[in-house]
This record gives C-alpha cells, structure tokens and sequence, in this order.
C-alpha cells in the first residue's frame, strides 16, 4: 500500500521480537551471537527441506494433502535440528564452565558453574529461540513484503477479508511466539529429563503447523488464525509457569545457603 | 552474596568483540541494501552502464546466450583482478622504497576523491528522486566540506572514534554501491575471482600483500591504508610508547604472533585482519604472564588462554581491525543480492556474517594474517544460488495458500 503499510506489516511480525531484542538481547553480546546461530541453523534447515521437495513442487493448488505431508516432514526434521542444537549447546557450556573455572580473573567474579545455568540459561534459551522465530518471520512473511510498499495491497481467494501481507503478518507473529517458548520449553525438558516437556514441544509445532492448514478451506482463516493463537497463548502460559516455579526454586536455594 | 551487587559476568563480556566489528558491517551492508533499493526501483532512471576497468574485456547486453556472458564475465574479472595485482605491487614497491608520505597523501587524496565525486553522484540521484529542494552553490559548499572533514577524519588521529568510523563506512557504503551496478554475471565471478586472489595475495609466499605484511612488521610501522578499527585507541603518544613494548617483547619472545593487518581501500579486494590478542610463548607449558596494553586495563594483568574462544573476544584484549576491501565488497555481494529479492538479501547477510565469524575463529587458532574475504564470500554466493533455486519456490508455494511451519 505506502510504505507506511510496507512498515506497519513489518512491525505486526517482528514488532515484540524487535522489543525484546532491544531490551534483554542487545545488552549481551553473547546472546546476539546465539540469535545469529540460531537464526542460520533455521536458514539451513529451511534450504535443506526445499532441495528435499524441489522436485515435486509447484504443488496443485487445491489439493491438500501434499501440503500435510510437507508440513509433516519439515516439522519433524526442524524437531531433530532441535534436538541437535541442544547437544551442541551442552558441549558448549561445559566449555564454558572451564574456561570460567580456569580465568579466575577479580574482574569476572564468575567461578561458579552454578551462576551461568540459573542466572542466564533461560536468556540463552530464549535467544536461540527468538532466532529460529525472526527467521520464520522473515522468510515466510517479510521476504514477501515487497510490493506491500508499493501503492497497492493484494488478496488471496481463501481468505478475502483481509490482505494477504496482514495475515501472514499475523500468522508470523504467532509463530514467533510459538518458536521463542517453545525453545525455552524444549531446552528446559532435556536439562532436566522431563518427558512431558520433552515431547509437548513437537506436537506443539506439528499442531500449529497442522492448523495452517485449515487455511485451505475457503475463508477457513476465520478459524484457523484463532485456534493458532489458542496454541501459542497455552507455549506462552506453559514456558511462564515453568520459568517462575524455576525462579522459585533458586531464590529458595539462594535463600538457604547464603 | 548478592546477586544485584555482582559486576558484569562472563557472559556480558563475551563476544564483545565480535560484535563490534560486526555491527559496522551490518550498517554497511543495510545501507547499501537501502540504496540499491531506493535508487534502483525507478526503473525510468536506470543509469547509464557503469563502465570502468571492471567491463573493459566485455560490456555484457541481455541478448548474449549465457556461455558468452560466463566468458566474458571471466575476462572481466582477470582483467580487474591484473589491474589489482599490479597496483598492490606497486604500494608493495613504494613501501619498500619508503614513500611512505606520498602514499599517506594518495590514501588522503582518493578519499576526498571518493567521497566527494561518488558521494556526490549518489546524492545527487537521491535528491532527484526525492524531489528534495537545493540549489548548486548550497550543495557543493556542504559537499566540499563534508568530503574535506571526511579525509580529515580518516588520516588525522585526534579526531572523535566515532566520526572515523562513520566515515569509514559511508566510504564503503559508496564504493559498493557503485560496484552493484555492474553487469550481473561480471559482479558474481569478479567476487569468486576476488575471493581466490585474496587467498592467494595473503598466504602465499610471494604475495604482494604479505610481502606488506611483512616489510611494516619488520620496520615496525603502520601500513599507511584504510582499516577499520573497532576498538577506540587512545591517540597519544603514550599510546607508541605501549606498542613498541609489545612489539620489543614479541620479538624477544620470538613467537609467532598477532600481526597488524591492513587492506588499501583503493586496492579493494585486498584483505587482510588482525587481532592484538595475548601471545602465547611456545615451547613452555606454563602459562605466560604478558601484558597487552589498550586504554581500559591496566598492564600486567592479562592472562593467556588458548582455547578457540579468543576468537570471539575472550581474549579480552584485541582490537579487531578490518580492513575497507572487506566491507566494500561483503556489501556488494548483498546488494547484487537486493536486486534479486529481500530473501535473498537475508541468506547471504546470515552467511556472511558465518563467514565472518568462522574467519576469526580460525585466526585466533592460527595466529597469522589471514583473508577475510574467502569464507564469507564463497558461503554467500553459495547461499545466494540456494536461495534462488530451492527456497523461493519452496516459501512463495507455502506461504502464498497460507501454509506456515
């Protein structure tokens, strides 16, 4: 529509990811640099999953279960690029816990493996996973905004009420929210071995994914958007209560030996 | 212990470094992002064909089959990446002669050159097309001076770190602009051709820009050349005093060290980096004790550690250094991309930003001059013609029926 538009649209996908970079992310550079990693690690699966399916796209339009098998599939490899990314982050953590342990500099006043786990691996997590959900906004939603600041705006026949950028702006919103906690959620699950945790996170995503694709039915958007909100307000309830019965428990522990 | 009382923790300071290096280059290649697409979508103001040394073989015109365009693309880039050779042999050639005044004015000179005759031409399609109201006489008085200020900043050592480095960029930001608007195919091959020169400039023996490398360690001096520095300094004499205790201590240590890296932005292409990290004394296992002094530690102090996080900033001393070529050409390869599509933009951005990171891993592990542009160039036009071919059909079919992961 204007550029105006072009913006506003930009800032419904990226407006609380740009919030919270701003105020929690850009203090540290360290988690900057994990933002990045994520976001590239998200890219690379991305690419592999589009050379995977190369071959059998453009898909018919109307026809819906290719597009449930792609989903199928690309939720699932993302899950297992979860599950490695998690190994690689074990790995360095421990190296930077003996790094700490052996800089036992006055000026770090860091010697204590404890601190880094209670005091910034929530931080960590939900930077890793703010990048995996800018990225989604960015390709699936901002890449696509192009002519958006131009002096025209577009529709899609399925979902006609509203120009297309505003959906998949809002589409990408709840995404990112659903991509930012469930990383938290998931990384929590394997530090501890909690099954529940563990496993809730893929259906979470394959569920969310899967009522995208209710899309498909004409104005079925009406529906769809909803539902997908549903799901990413409960990541949003269930990473808040994990993280403060957490905080609970560190402040009892501090509270008892110091 | 309180926790609110704690100072900052190993997690705030590391990286630290990084970042400052890679914020500038993600200024840089926004702005130039920004430009190609501001100037380029009007597409009833298509300038005329940039032609410079870089189209001398071959003009390339949309009707040649795409054999002859990778031909004369490839005879474009020999010829530029000759032209390169030749000119950095001759600052080889004059360093060694010790001209170095007459090399710090020609610095002085190409970028009052650049700013104003560049900055000029793309300030003047800026004005054109936003309409904006200014007369000739305002505009070339504020022109000279800018560029004037500009090269003051760039060569005088009092000025505010700030105002340098914003300079710095700005000239990079121009002269990739300019390098965008070269034919597609030239642009690919001539940053492929870059990449493999500076590999070849920079690691092998008789390349003209460790031969530089070289000669300014030797005689202990700078290399008169444009670099961004991304750590302030203080710019005093104290300041020569402290580096030449570094340098006197490394050579008595006779270590293989940290050394000065700098690239001639005139010579684009040409990249070469350094870290001031600790050194490390081979041969002992225990750790020495060295000092590296830079404005915010006190000496005698520093403490070696040689795992691969010094190369990203935990180290805790170096100031990163980059030189001109790298920005130049990094956002050049962005901008080509720009013209493409954002999604283009955002892959190659990412990978070279890996690049970048992997690149300084590998110094602080190797401990010597190396180029920066290989690896950030070859994963960015890989990924640019992955994200062409594969991903925009696979984005543009799920997300244009509503179908998101």
């Amino acid at each position: 529509m204007t550029v105006a538009a072009g913006i506003g649209y930009a800032l419904v996908a990226l407006g609380p990811s740009l919030s919270l970079f701003v105020s929690v992310i850009s203090r540290k550079p360290f988690l900057i640099l994990t933002v990045l990693s994520s976001t590239l690690l998200w890219l690379v699966s991305l690419i592999i999953l589009s050379g995977l399916w190369r071959p059998f796209l453009p898909l018919k339009a109307n026809v819906w279960w290719p597009y449930a098998l792609l989903v199928v599939t690309s939720v699932c490899f993302q899950e297992g690029l979860r599950f490695l990314f998690w190994k690689v982050y074990k790995r360095l953590e421990d190296v930077l816990d003996s790094f700490a342990d052996r800089i036992s500099r006055p000026r770090l006043f860091l010697t204590d493996k404890l601190q880094i786990a209670l005091d910034y691996s929530s931080q960590l997590h939900a930077a890793g996973g703010l990048g995996h959900g800018v990225a989604h906004a960015v390709f699936f939603c901002l890449s696509l905004l192009t002519p958006a600041f131009g002096p025209a705006t577009f529709y899609v026949e399925r979902c006609s009420k509203v120009p297309f950028f505003l959906i998949s702006a809002i589409i990408g919103l709840a995404f990112v929210t659903i991509h930012t906690f469930s990383m938290v959620i998931a990384f929590e699950g394997y530090a501890k071995g909690n099954r529940v945790d563990q496993v809730i996170v893929p259906v979470i995503h394959l569920a969310a994914g899967m009522l995208t694709l209710v899309n498909f039915a004409s104005e079925g958007c009406v529906i769809g958007v909803p539902l997908l909100y549903l799901v990413a307000s409960l990541t949003l309830v269930h990473c808040g209560k994990m993280v403060w019965q957490r905080l609970l428990e560190t402040r009892n522990q501090s509270s008892a030996s110091g | 212990m309180d926790r609110n009382q704690r100072p900052r923790s190993l997690l705030d300071s590391l990286g630290e470094e990084l970042i400052a290096i890679l914020t500038p280059v993600s200024i840089c290649m926004f702005t130039v992002v920004l430009l190609v697409c501001i100037l380029n979508s009007d597409p009833s103001s298509s300038s005329a064909s940039f032609s410079s040394i870089a189209t001398a073989a071959y003009a390339e015109s949309d009707s040649d089959s795409s054999w002859d365009k990778f031909v004369g693309a490839f005879l474009n880039s020999l010829v530029f990446v000759a032209a390169i050779t030749v000119a950095t042999f001759v600052l080889v050639l004059l360093f060694y002669l010790r001209c170095v005044k007459f090399l710090k004015f020609y610095m002085g000179f190409s970028a009052f050159i650049v700013l104003g005759n560049l900055g000029g031409e793309i300030l003047v399609l800026l004005i054109d097309r936003f309409r904006f109201p200014i007369d000739c006489i305002t505009f070339l008085i504020l022109l000279v001076n800018f560029s004037v200020v500009g090269v003051f900043a760039v060569f005088m050592s009092k000025f505010s770190i700030l105002i340098t480095q914003g300079y710095l960029v700005w000239i990079g930001v121009l002269v990739a602009y300019f390098f965008t608007l070269l034919p597609e195919w030239t642009t690919w091959v001539l940053l492929v051709a870059l990449a493999l020169y500076d590999i070849a400039a920079v690691l092998l023996p008789v390349g003209p820009l460790r031969l530089l490398v070289e000669m300014a360690i030797s005689r202990d001096e700078d290399i008169p050349a444009l670099v961004y520095e991304a750590r302030p300094v203080i710019r005093n004499d104290s300041r020569l005093v402290q580096r030449r205790v570094w340098r006197e201590r490394r050579a008595s240590q006779n270590d293989n060290n940290d050394i000065e890296n700098t690239a001639n932005r005139n010579e684009v292409g040409r990249v070469v980096r350094s870290i001031d990290v600790e050194e490390e004394h081979v041969g002992s296992s225990e750790r020495a004790e060295i000092s590296v002094p830079l404005i915010d530690r006190r000496p005698d102090q520093a403490e070696n550690s040689e795992t691969f996080l010094e190369g990203i900033g935990l180290g805790s001393s170096g100031a990163i250094k980059l030189g001109l070529g790298d920005f130049i050409f990094y956002s050049v390869l962005v901008g080509r991309a720009a013209m493409y599509d954002l999604m283009t933009v955002y892959a190659c951005y990412l990978a070279i930003i890996a690049g970048l990171g992997i690149t300084l891993m590998l110094l602080s592990v190797y401990q010597k001059a190396l180029p920066a542009l290989p690896v950030s160039i070859m994963l960015g036009v890989v990924f640019y013609f992955l994200a062409r071919l594969l991903l925009e059909v696979f984005v543009a079919q799920c997300s244009s029926n509503l179908v998101m992961f």
